[in-house]
């Protein structure tokens, strides 16, 4: 009898526990970046990605002191791995020791503001934010307001081995996707005697890749109607892109059809394709690798292909725009010197020395100055301005994790699913979980 | 006076009639006593509720809420849903079809692996002392290999691009590796899986087969030879039911670790395994932590605890056994 006295008022003060919390939780002021904030003694947490340690660690660098110079407050930044980066955030972010500042992929970005990770911020106090890359912007607008400043950007181009284009009697980069074929069908030819050589790497499971040529066709991967989501895929136009991309991976790759890009700079340095569609810095990455990858500050050493590589747009294939974002975290302690930070790293002296890193900047405004500026991100600035994005569904992030598209592929180019049964059943995944309750 | 019943006092009591009143005479003597055992066991009672008891409870209290991310961010209660994860998951047919795969991979490799294992146990009797001593110390280097290492170890091997295996099989005249990629078909993917879990499972069972190898009575095998028994005779009605209560935990263990397969197929799919490589260890962690379906992935989760329990019982009652007949 007693005991379930106890246990009635133990179940009660949890309910009532519950609803006290339950009750506070909507609609938090947005933070300010504008205006005085004395950060002295205070040090702030700031979670990037190892892009920014590899590749402009002295950009964060200046940043921070420059942040330091005005406010007083310190900065810790650490750096986080692709791979892992989205279970330790989860992990960190149900406690309450949390990161001030954060960086996602723009793509990773929906999920984490819908569920109410990131405090609203107010554009207007950073530099260029009228002119932000809306394929970065897309992905902070929640219910009319702002949860993420745009960081940098990166458009994929096609990179291609100048020594094997001339030896095919190639003069230029091909400037339509029909000469683009022809070129690659001279190279295959040119090559015939290397049963390895595929004119072009493509892995099976690189689906950015593929909904470029879903979306150049006038395609799309899924669209809302009434509030619900709808996968495209099963369309004609998206079914068209989609075979004429698994007819390239079919004539023209010896890729692994269950790999992704990820290594793809590293296997096409082996001298075994003429051409590869990537990001900008992937040409650096295939000319030259770290002689040990796990310490970043190791030398680097020149591979085959080193000065045989230029990139050029993918000609009539618009790109994925990819990149980052940062947010400053809902439960931070330091919100408004979170977002000074932030906006002292993303302006337009830090975006001057991203351009120099070959990132692309996060304003269309600056795309420009960038191609001028540094004539090796020109082929994607370039692309970025012909660019896609995901959709901005809270749920998106799923549909990436759950591998939907990347399995399609796999099973297209196979031969184990027709493209149009293929296509079906991704429309049929992408439908159950962007619209999943 | 002994409180804790030790197999030296059990053997002096002699026969079964004789147990039982002297027992209840025991237990009434040493009643004022009777805490001490569990004084004793608390600290590990404590451990064991801390580290097993509290995660176990709250994996089966998150089952029956929907916990999204939003909820696990916020640290608010998440909604109370009942079984709504569990008819879900029960009537979702990829479910089950992991299931299938999950209980197919198990059967195949618990067979291989014992077999294999009980071969090299033989054989460690047959040969030599030094050859003997080798296939241990290999063996061992094997079972020191941690899990992630080896599975990485066999994805490179295996690897379309760089792979040694697709290296070596083009050379042979008539078959053309180059560039196979060896997960297109789930068969051959599963057989790769497969190798892997049986090659780092065999050490731990021909180790401890072969131990328990050493306790056959020379005498009784000689004998049945002098009495004209074929080997395979001697094998099934001398050797194997002497070593059947070894043999039955050992293969219990084997259903239990690659029943729970996660590591190698995680690892040889980078990370990101295609859905006919999803076993219930991977689905209900995909589940969780990738698509951050965090009740969802419990409720899978103490389903699959609920499928195993049968084995763990059987398991835990064959070591009672043993314990018994000792």
């Amino acid at each position: 009898m007693k005991r379930q006295l106890v246990a009635v008022a133990a179940l009660a003060a949890t309910l009532l526990g519950a609803a006290a919390c339950g009750s506070n939780d909507d609609d938090s002021p947005t933070t300010s970046a504008s205006g005085p904030v004395d950060g002295k003694g205070k040090t702030l947490k700031v979670w990037l990605m190892v892009d920014a340690q590899s590749a402009w660690k002295g950009v964060v660098d200046d940043a921070s002191k420059r942040f330091t110079a005005a406010t007083g407050a310190q900065v810790n930044v650490e750096y986080q791995q692709w791979a892992n980066h989205l279970t330790k955030l989860d992990a960190t972010l149900a406690g309450s020791d949390v990161p001030d500042v954060v960086e996602l992929g723009n793509t990773e970005f929906p999920k984490y503001v819908f569920s109410q990770a990131f405090a609203a911020i107010n554009p207007g106090d950073y530099e260029n934010s009228g002119t932000w890359l809306a394929g970065l912007k897309g992905a902070c607008d929640f219910e009319g307001k702002t949860y993420c400043v745009p960081y940098y950007a990166g458009a994929r181009v096609l990179i291609y081995r100048t020594d094997l284009f001339k030896s095919a009697g190639i003069a230029a980069a091909p400037k339509s996707y029909d000469e683009f074929l022809a070129d690659a069908d001279k190279l295959q030819v040119a090559s015939k005697s290397d049963t390895k050589f595929g004119a072009v790497y493509m892995p099976g499971q690189y689906w950015y890749s593929a909904m470029s040529w879903v979306k150049a066709g006038g395609g799309e991967i899924a669209k809302q109607d009434g509030g619900k989501w709808a996968g495209q895929l099963s369309q004609p136009a998206s079914v068209q892109g989609l075979q004429k991309w698994v007819d390239l991976v079919k004539k023209y790759s010896k890729a692994d059809p269950t790999k992704n890009e990820n290594d793809q700079a590293g296997i096409f340095a082996q001298g075994q394709a003429g051409m590869f569609y990537g990001n900008a810095w992937e040409l650096g990455a295939a000319e030259q690798i770290k002689k040990d990858p796990n310490d970043p500050n190791s030398a680097l050493v020149d591979t085959k292909v080193k000065g045989k590589l230029a990139a050029a747009p993918m000609p009539d294939v618009p790109s994925f725009l990819g990149g980052s974002n940062l947010g400053v975290t809902e439960k931070s302690q330091n919100k408004e010197l979170a977002a000074q930070w932030v906006k002292y790293f993303t302006d337009s002296t830090s975006m001057a020395g991203l351009i120099k890193a070959n990132a692309l900047p996060n304003s269309t405004a600056l795309l420009d100055k960038a191609a001028t500026d540094n004539p090796a991100i020109a082929p994607s600035a370039l692309a970025a301005k012909s660019s896609w994005f995901t959709p901005n569904a809270e749920k998106w992030a799923d549909v990436e994790k759950g591998n939907v598209l990347q399995t399609m592929l796999t099973d297209i180019i196979t031969g184990k699913k027709s493209v149009a049964d293929g296509a079906k059943w991704a429309d049929d995944q992408i439908n159950s979980t962007l619209n999943e309750s | 006076m002994s409180v804790v019943e030790s197999p030296t006092t059990r053997r002096t009591g002699g026969s079964t009639p004789h147990r039982a009143p002297r027992r209840a005479t025991r237990s009434r003597r040493s009643r004022p006593g009777a805490a001490t055992p569990w004084l004793l066991a608390i600290p590990t009672l404590i451990l064991l509720a801390g580290l097993l008891g509290y995660p176990l409870v709250r994996m089966v209290v998150l089952s029956f809420q929907n916990m999204r991310l939003r909820e696990l961010i916020s640290g608010r209660t998440p909604p109370w849903v009942g079984f709504d994860n569990y008819t879900k998951v029960l009537t979702d047919s990829v479910f089950w079809t992991v299931v299938g795969r999950t209980v197919g991979f198990t059967v195949v490799c618990v067979v291989v692996s014992v077999v294999i294992g009980l071969g090299i146990a033989l054989l460690m009797r047959r040969v030599a002392y030094g050859v003997r001593m080798l296939m241990v110390v290999a063996m061992m280097f094997v079972w020191a290999l941690p899990q992630l290492v080896a599975a990485q170890i066999f994805r490179w091997i295996t690897d379309s691009d760089f792979g040694v295996l697709n290296y070596v099989l083009d050379k042979v005249p008539g078959l053309n590796y180059q560039n196979h990629s060896w997960f297109v078909n789930p068969w051959q993917g599963w057989a790769v899986i497969t190798t892997l879990v049986v090659w780092a499972g065999v050490p731990f069972l021909a180790i401890t087969l072969n131990a328990g190898l050493t306790q056959v009575p020379k005498e009784l095998v000689e004998a049945a030879t002098v009495d004209g028994a074929t080997p395979w005779q001697v094998l099934r009605n001398i050797t194997l039911p002497i070593l059947k209560p070894l043999l039955t935990i050992v293969t219990t263990l084997s259903v239990i670790w690659d029943f729970g397969l996660f590591t190698q197929n995680w690892a040889l799919r980078d990370g990101h395994p295609e859905p006919v490589y999803q076993t219930l260890a991977t689905y209900s962690y995909t589940q969780a932590f990738g698509q951050s379906r965090y009740s969802l992935g419990s409720a899978i989760s103490v389903i699959t605890v609920l499928l195993m329990l049968g084995v763990m019982a059987f398991y835990i009652r064959q070591m009672f056994k043993i314990g018994e007949v000792d």
